[in-house]
């Protein structure tokens, strides 16, 4: 479906009536790199349609939203070739506050965007700013409030609102001004499930029912398949191909050679047509999938095996928790009696809801908060009694932004830091240091400033600085938060080559569909309570359950029971590839 | 760059206005006159002739001048310091003259590189040899305060004041430009030295004419003050080494005026 962009590209020539935004030959150059991060990008973005980007960390995605309301080259200085116009405004000829009426943009963290004391003086700054009527301010506080099911909390702290709900503000901030190109950049990135659907449904409704004019980049490719007119690929700055959202993502070899995730229904079918079956179009919706299944006649094999996580009912507990109670300052009760035993030698993931008390428990874990009531022991020893570096050396914490783990200046002495300030000889130090360096890849790196490499990279200096002190257990709080779909599962090889090294490892995550790979248990947590203790097949096919919590289980495991509906044979598959290998075909002659 | 060619025209890139004081985000200047606001709860020393604490703050004003040019450094400074004034009320001393020294402390440093065409350092120097003027003149004039003392108590104000028209200035900023961190270290130890030195008699200029200290005064911080400026350039150069190297590294847009 490799599409001919150009010709894409110029189907309309009417800048003011059909289109909201013309790129022409637009590459950039940020100040200090050696390279263009947008080459030659020549696009049409066309009135009312909701068009997604998707591409692999430094295609250039996020350079091209802030390209669209002139922050680039504006704000970042650099050199710029060729031209966008916004609704005809050049945006190299005018400022960004007058491009800023006209496109709204959310970016991937909230946070970096939200500066008032309350939600609705948040969403009056930008009116305020371009001197609205202070009635018309307020007719508009209501309604983009309402819009995004915001006007309950509006003279909240945004501090006091939950990631979603950040996220929210944030959009309605931006439609406030009635922009005529709402901009997201990675708006789900750090929320869970349930989340990130409601802001997808958000931005799809004001797209159906406002027509409002949609730019979306997001890794989610499920979600993207339910909304998008269109999809953009970007590769190494430049736009690979451009087409209606089926074609796109349904060209699964094309995705993944660009490190791209294509949906999980539409991997499923692609392996599927690989082994026989007549498919001319992949699925890239569940909605599709009733309707062509009675065609194909999949049959589930006769006896599926599958791969077992390895009983540990016998191992030592590493991390025995009881019955512990935590209540924040403001009285937000974040754990209800929680009791777990971690035992060695696990591959645990905590699931749950953004505020479901996950991070609370590890940061009790790690004796960063201490429990309101119950008892922590780490093997037979109290939490309460364990000196810090003790709990170090036993317990490693890789928390969810590595930069807030970083402060030294290269990556040797980052790595080395903690080794030099709990008594370890020279020798030692120097010795660990230069195998956790090696271990992680991190050795023809180590002089350099650790800021300076990729965030990816920067996770592997936290993991090696971790790794140095030899702990029995890592845990890693939303590894793979912001990372596309290559970083995630680096970083969750990563903790495979731990966990198969003996290491105890922990991880927090929303990213359900990653972690049948690598995890053997799973604790879903909901509202401080842990709602479900159990195997990774028998969790993820407790739907019910996960819903609770506002998780929903991968694509794949609905995909799975979807199939297994009819023969009711219990099948818990969890993956793409474990349904193409349990389905076989029975009627190859007819395309679909 | 790659073998990659734009094939569209290059065009010239302009900013149009936005959120910024002389090139710098206002953005960056709430962050460092928070950073120092936070500095100034951290007390230094005992200064004498003020009555009160020098805070940690000093030794960054440097550092914010340089990250910030002229103006926007002097705004993030003043703003800072008049911050500390309330939260810690310890370290103030004579608080308008405390404001009034960060302002000029990070304004000179600012001033340090001529390039854009903007060259204020010569109009720094002389408000400063003026200032120099008023507060030795009065010492020696009308204090009757020993020659001898007068120099030996104003060794780094006069030696501030002769060394900014020198090209030790220009030598700074190529230090402060350096990949050679420990080049950049030599510029910030120097450097914040320098930039206080300048601030250090124009403050005197003043808080002499209000406190008038005596003989005895004079001789006590004859030994005082180079100690209290080696641990502001300690301070300019242990926070700056890290400060300009993370900021290298991460790439953060710089402001038009910065040096480094």
């Amino acid at each position: 479906m490799h599409s001919d962009v150009s010709s894409q590209s110029g189907q309309r020539t009417d800048a003011h009536g059909e289109d909201v935004a013309v790129l022409e030959q637009v590459s950039y150059q940020y100040p200090t790199a050696s390279d263009c991060a947008l080459k030659d990008i020549s696009l049409r973005i066309r009135r009312g349609e909701f068009l997604g980007i998707v591409g692999a960390t430094g295609a250039g995605k996020s350079t091209l939203c802030m390209a669209l309301n002139g922050i680039v080259p504006q704000f970042y200085g650099g050199r710029f070739w060729g031209r966008i116009r916004i609704d005809g405004l050049d945006t190299l000829e005018h400022p960004i506050a007058s491009l800023a009426q006209r496109v709204g943009q959310v970016f991937e963290d909230p946070e970096t965007q939200l500066i008032a004391t309350s939600v609705e003086n948040e969403v009056a700054f930008a009116l305020e700013n371009q001197r609205v009527p202070r009635d018309e301010i307020r007719l508009r506080i209501a309604e983009v409030l309402d819009l995004v099911r915001l006007s309950h909390v509006r003279s909240k702290s945004p501090n006091a609102l939950s990631g979603g709900q950040k996220q929210r503000l944030a959009i309605a901030a931006a439609l406030a001004t009635r922009p005529r190109l709402l901009v997201l950049d990675e708006p789900t990135s750090q929320l869970d499930p349930v989340g990130a659907f409601e802001i997808f449904a958000t931005v799809r409704e004001l797209n159906r029912k406002l027509g409002m004019t949609v730019v979306l980049v997001s890794h989610a490719a499920e979600e993207l398949a339910e909304c998008a007119d269109r999809i953009a690929l970007l590769s190494d700055g430049r736009l690979l191909t451009i087409g209606a959202t089926s074609d796109v993502l349904g060209d699964v070899e094309m995705l993944l050679a660009q490190h791209v995730r294509p949906p999980q229904v539409t991997s499923t079918f692609h392996l599927l047509r690989q082994a026989g079956a007549p498919l001319s179009r992949l699925p890239t919706r569940m909605s599709e999938v009733s309707a062509l299944v009675p065609s194909l006649q999949l049959e589930p094999s006769a006896s599926p095996s599958l791969p077992q996580p390895p009983l540990r009912s016998g191992a030592r507990p590493l991390i025995t928790a009881e019955n512990l109670h935590y209540s924040y300052p403001d009285g937000t009760a974040a754990l209800k009696g929680v009791s777990l035993s971690i035992r060695e030698g696990e591959y645990v993931v905590i699931v749950g809801q953004n505020g479901a008390g996950k991070s609370t428990l590890v940061r009790l874990f790690m004796k960063l908060l201490s429990p309101k009531s119950g008892r922590i022991h780490v093997q037979d020893q109290d939490l309460a009694t364990l000196e810090g570096s003790d709990l170090a050396r036993r317990i490693g914490y890789v928390a969810q932004n590595p930069d807030h783990q970083i402060f030294c200046s290269s990556v040797e002495e980052e790595v080395s830091f903690a080794l030099r300030h709990i008594g370890y000889s020279t020798a030692e130090i120097e010795h660990r240091t230069a195998e956790s360096l090696r271990s992680m890849g991190l050795l023809s790196v180590r002089r350099v400033h650790p800021l300076s490499l990729p965030k990816g990279d920067r996770a592997r200096v936290v993991i090696a600085a971790v790794l140095a002190m030899q702990p029995e257990a890592v845990i890693f709080d939303e590894p793979t938060t912001g990372q596309d779909y290559r970083g995630a599962r680096y970083i969750l090889d990563l903790t495979q080559a731990l966990h198969r090294a003996g290491k105890t490892v922990v991880v927090i995550t929303h990213h359900l569909y990653l972690m049948p790979d690598y995890a053997e248990r799973v604790v879903v947590m909901g509202s401080g309570s842990i709602l479900l203790d159990a195997p990774i097949r028998q969790a993820f096919h407790s739907v019910d359950v996960l819903r609770r919590t506002f998780l929903s289980p991968p694509q794949a495991v609905l995909l799975a029971r979807e199939l297994d509906a009819s023969k009711k044979l219990g099948l818990q598959l969890l993956t793409p590839a474990e349904i193409a290998r349990h389905f076989a075909v029975r009627r190859k002659e007819t395309a679909s | 760059m790659s073998d990659f060619r734009p094939s569209g025209p290059e065009r010239s890139v302009q900013l149009h206005g936005g959120a910024a004081i002389d090139g710098a985000p206002i953005a960056y200047i709430v962050v460092l006159a928070a950073v120092v606001a936070a500095l100034s709860f951290i007390p230094f020393s005992v200064v004498l002739s003020s009555g009160g604490s020098f805070p940690m703050s000093q030794g960054v004003f440097g550092l914010v001048g340089w990250i910030l040019g002229p103006w926007a450094g002097a705004v993030a400074a003043g703003i800072g310091t008049l911050l500390g004034v309330f939260f810690a009320p310890h370290t103030a001393g004579v608080w308008p003259l405390s404001i009034y020294g960060a302002i000029t402390a990070s304004f000179v440093a600012g001033c340090f590189s001529t390039e854009h065409g903007r060259a204020w350092w010569p109009i720094v120097w002389v408000w400063s040899v003026l200032s120099l003027g008023v507060y030795l003149g009065r010492a020696y004039a009308l204090a009757a305060i020993p020659l001898s003392t007068v120099i030996w108590g104003s060794t780094v104000d006069w030696l501030s004041v002769l060394l900014l028209a020198t090209p030790l200035r220009s030598q700074i900023v190529r230090w402060l430009r350096s990949p050679d961190l420990s080049k950049v270290a030599l510029g910030l130890f120097i450097g914040t030295s320098l930039a206080y030195g300048i601030s250090h008699c124009c403050v005197c200029a003043i808080s002499y004419y209000l406190f008038n200290w005596p003989e005895a005064v004079w001789l006590l911080l004859i030994p005082i003050i180079p100690i209290e400026f080696l641990f502001r350039s300690l301070i300019g150069t242990v926070v700056g080494v890290g400060v300009l190297s993370g900021l290298r590294a991460i790439g953060l847009v710089k402001p038009r005026y910065a040096i480094y």
